[in-house]
């Protein structure tokens, strides 16, 4: 074959691959264009800058979460816990006061100030999952049509707490720290215990 | 005496040829009589499905073997192949200082990561060649390399939500056989076209012979070393894509260890790893071996310790069928 033919032939097969393979757009059109699609970043920074201050507000101390499962478990979930999915796992957003015992790579180790102090870890590298999203209790099922827009705000979260909360505290933190906290927990309704809990931290203060 | 002495060495080649079939049936027939959820044309695509990864990434191997080399770096390459298929699509890239977002279809995500793997095989094959450093090494040190990127790229988290079209390519089905069977068959294809009917196949298995003979009869050495870890790389790349699609979702952990599952194929399917004698057909034999050995363990509930026990102890007798049938010949 024709050695100009061949050249030819392999620029209109890479053109034909490159036109079906990429779209270019401005950048200006793409922040704009959010209609159809659920703007899951627009969605949750409205979430996190207005509505959830006042629901960090109304936190549970960790020693009435403790008092009230242990009085009337079915009504401690009921009132201070919330899931989106059924099962056992419940979450709720708790406050407490405590010591940090050691920074580690991948979380705060650190004792809850409580009636009688529980051990915790401040998840600080794998945040994971629903705790926050459900723990607020702001997100409704019925809100959503599909399980994906609902999986990308527990994403979009947990980046946030991950690229904005974390760094905010860990390296100031030191071992002996006296720390306030409001964070997500979860819990299981099946077996329940206070030790070893994982807090995802949405706020974390340095107090002395 | 000569002419029964040629025969028998003509059946011991047949029987060398068909080893990994015959095994391969023997151990189909040993457990079909012991589960009775074996035999079906549900589990047996279930096993192929499962194997289409490592065969992608065995034929692979098999053709950098055949050189005398080995390619540990699968693994990662899969890995970061598919973190960049999941994030180019989702995210697709952002020029900022031009104002421009550069979006991925499902195609151009493939073709960038086959890309991707091509160009890392191609700078394996570079470092091999050009530094005379051993293969073992140079792709250890990829291994590392091209994990330490993937955790870069994904910041450590999973890569999820890519879409139906991309999930259809691990989880589809095309006539009633999984995608990912189809795309491992053509794989297959060109590797075989490519060892059997092509001048690099020959250049390939000459220099796995006797390099320095292959070098002296003008075979560009180093230009063919280069060209075969690039298209390991490319394979591995296409068993990454595959995994992300399976899945959902890219992992960063993903394919560890699935460099020695290949390696394994490609050692069950009688490819030696001196290199110069095998060919692509005993890799995709020595790869379904593996999966229905795992498949079958699976249904007979055998402890998952024990799996890993008996995976190795059947590597290890094919090598020494393997040296034993060499030292007849």
């Amino acid at each position: 074959m024709n050695k100009w033919i061949r050249y030819g032939l392999l620029v209109l097969v890479i053109a034909l691959l490159g036109y079906n393979s990429i779209y270019i757009k401005k950048l200006s059109d793409i922040k704009q264009d959010t209609s159809g699609k659920f703007g899951v970043k627009a969605f949750v920074q409205k979430l996190w800058k207005e509505k959830l201050p006042a629901k960090l507000q109304t936190a549970v101390t960790i020693d009435t979460l403790q008092t009230a499962i242990q009085s009337n478990p079915a009504t401690a979930f009921e009132k201070y816990t919330h899931a989106l999915a059924l099962g056992n796992y419940r979450y709720a957003l708790i406050k407490t006061i405590a010591i940090v015992n050691a920074v580690n790579e991948d979380n705060v180790a650190i004792t809850l100030s409580a009636a009688t102090p529980v051990k915790a870890t401040l998840v600080t590298e794998f945040v994971y999952g629903n705790a926050l999203r459900d723990a607020s209790g702001l997100i409704s099922l019925k809100d959503f049509p599909n399980t994906t827009d609902l999986n990308s705000i527990s994403e979009e979260l947990n980046k946030i707490i991950r690229q904005q909360v974390v760094p905010s505290f860990k390296s100031s933190l030191q071992p002996g720290n006296k720390i306030e906290c409001i964070g997500a927990v979860q819990l299981n309704k099946e077996h329940i215990h206070f030790n070893d809990l994982e807090i995802i931290p949405v706020s974390v203060k340095v107090i002395s | 005496m000569l002419a029964i002495s040629s025969s028998y060495s003509l059946n011991t080649q047949r029987l060398k040829r068909f080893q990994s079939l015959i095994a391969l049936l023997l151990l189909c027939v040993i457990l079909t009589v012991l589960s009775d959820k074996f035999f079906s044309s549900e589990n047996g695509l279930n096993v192929l499905r499962q194997t289409a990864v490592n065969i992608c990434i065995a034929t692979g191997m098999t053709l950098v073997i055949l050189t005398g080399g080995i390619d540990l770096s699968v693994g990662s390459i899969l890995a970061l192949c598919g973190a960049a298929t999941a994030g180019l699509l989702k995210n697709g890239m952002v020029l900022p200082s031009l104002d421009i977002f550069i979006g991925f279809t499902v195609l151009g995500a493939i073709l960038a990561a086959m890309l991707i793997g091509w160009l890392i095989g191609l700078f394996n094959g570079f470092v091999i060649t050009k530094f005379n450093v051993p293969p073992f090494v140079a792709t250890l040190a990829m291994l590392t390399i091209a994990r330490g990127f993937t955790m870069l790229y994904t910041q450590g988290q999973p890569i999820s939500n890519l879409g139906q079209q991309f999930v259809y390519i691990g989880a589809g089905s095309f006539l009633g056989i999984p995608v990912p069977v189809w795309i491992a068959a053509l794989v297959v294809l060109i590797a075989a076209f490519i060892t059997q009917k092509t001048k690099l196949g020959r250049y390939i298995y000459a220099i796995g012979g006797n390099e320095t003979a292959a070098k002296f009869s003008g075979i560009n050495v180093s230009k063919v070393k280069m060209v075969v870890y690039a298209m390991a790389g490319a394979m591995a790349a296409i068993g990454g894509i595959i995994v992300t699609s399976r899945l959902d979702s890219a992992q960063p952990n993903a394919g560890i260890s699935y460099e020695l599952d290949a390696i394994a194929a490609v050692v069950i399917g009688g490819t030696s790893l001196s290199g110069g004698r095998g060919t692509v057909w005993g890799t995709v034999m020595g790869a379904i071996i593996i999966g229905v050995l795992n498949n079958g363990l699976v249904l007979l509930n055998v402890s998952p310790f024990w799996q890993q026990v008996v995976k190795g102890a059947v590597i290890l007798l094919a090598v020494i069928i393997d040296k034993l049938g060499d030292k007849k010949e």
